[in-house]
């Protein structure tokens, strides 16, 4: 399973996304705002949820802000913290 | 017309404004009266405006309505008049208190903390706090006495555009006093709640404010009436294993105000994101606020009407 699949799984999963399936999310809409609609506790349960499934704390700010555009940036932060170890 | 911002937090045309009702320039007077003779003169000038208010300006005596006529049901029209003349007085009073505390230095007011050591000890279980308070007494001078609990406040406060009334840090231009996190920030602010609780330092939640809709909060019963109150600080609880305390600050007499540690909530770890999950919660929190009306009627400042079904923000 790809880091954007098991992103989109545990976007319906974990935040109770009623209604929605895996497949039906565009991996580039925005997580916030007019695209998924996420709020605040959605961020705090995905921020936390990046940290105990994937082991990566956010450290920096900006960085998090940038990584938590789209389901494509968050799988690509991911995936580069975890090749550089 | 209706946008959202990053977080979902809906921004849309309202009746209720968290904006001052005074003008730019009856803030400049007071600010000016409060330097010239002193915060007594500008408590006695509060008293008149608040007069004036309520007796000509029936906007005013609205925006208290909905809280007054449920905690005193049944009153006439003249006790309905009285009660609304002393919550304008009591906001008068602490709002020319938050501004004698930005101009003349905090000499001008005393604080009596309960359970400060209460406090102390949380924070040094290096989980950070989370303190739940509510639109009660002069909230930002309990902000500005807790940076006594030696380590840094952040407050989430949503800020209403072109508001004229300045805040305590920003009358002195000090904006170290305590950190504003924007819950219409990036993803709602959450990344720096989390920061600042990683770091063990206090963040502090009004839990009578909802923003967002009913994905982030609960319906709970207050003052014999619906109400919906925000479950983030519970929630945050839960992720970090902050301890959650219930403080409601108050003016206690002239110049002198208390702040009340009512109850330390526990939230187990884990327990996710349905907001249902911490109704338990968020219900203790609200029965601790039914408490404090109760008690001190004219000092719960919240003027959105919390009964309605219009989303709060």
């Amino acid at each position: 399973m790809t880091t954007v699949e098991k992103l989109k799984k545990i976007l319906v999963e974990d935040l109770n996304l009623e209604g929605l399936t895996p497949g039906d999310i565009d991996e580039n809409a925005p997580l916030f705002g007019e695209g998924l609609g996420l709020d605040s506790l959605d961020a705090v349960e995905l921020i936390v949820i990046v940290q105990k499934r994937f082991g990566i704390e956010i450290q920096n700010l900006d960085e998090g802000k940038a990584a938590f555009q789209s389901v494509h940036t968050l799988a690509s932060y991911i995936e580069g913290r975890l090749s550089n170890g | 017309m209706r946008s959202t911002d990053t977080a979902g937090t809906r921004r849309e045309s309202k009746s209720w404004s968290a904006r001052s009702i005074g003008s730019r320039w009856q803030h400049r007077f007071f600010y000016s009266l409060i330097r010239l003779a002193g915060r007594r003169a500008a408590y006695v000038m509060a008293v008149f405006i608040a007069l004036y208010y309520v007796l000509f300006r029936p906007s005013v005596r609205a925006r208290s309505r909905p809280y007054l006529s449920r905690r005193f049901p049944g009153r006439n029209a003249l006790l309905r008049l009285w009660d609304s003349f002393r919550i304008t007085v009591e906001i008068g009073k602490v709002l020319v208190d938050r501004a004698a505390l930005g101009i003349l230095g905090p000499g001008q007011l005393t604080v009596r903390h309960s359970r400060r050591e209460d406090l102390l000890e949380r924070i040094r279980e290096g989980r950070g706090l989370i303190l739940v308070t509510a639109h009660a007494g002069c909230w930002q001078f309990a902000m500005e006495n807790l940076r006594q609990l030696e380590t840094r406040v952040s407050l989430l406060l949503l800020r209403e555009e072109g508001d004229v009334d300045l805040h305590i840090f920003e009358h002195r231009g000090d904006d170290a006093a305590f950190r504003i996190i924007d819950p219409a920030g990036p993803l709602g602010g959450a990344l720096e709640m989390l920061q600042v609780l990683k770091h063990g330092e206090v963040l502090c939640i009004m839990g009578d404010r909802a923003m967002g809709g009913d994905r982030s909060t609960v319906e709970v019963e207050f003052l014999g009436g619906r109400v919906r109150v925000p479950v983030m600080p519970y929630q945050l609880g839960s992720a970090t294993g902050a301890p959650v305390v219930v403080i409601f600050p108050y003016n206690s007499g002239p110049g002198s105000y208390s702040l009340q540690v009512e109850k330390v909530i526990r939230v187990p770890e884990d327990m996710g994101r349905d907001p249902e999950a911490y109704r338990l919660h968020a219900e203790a929190f609200i029965r601790a606020l039914e408490g404090f009306v109760e008690d001190r009627p004219y000092q719960f400042f919240n003027f959105f009407d919390m009964w309605s079904r219009e989303p709060m923000r």
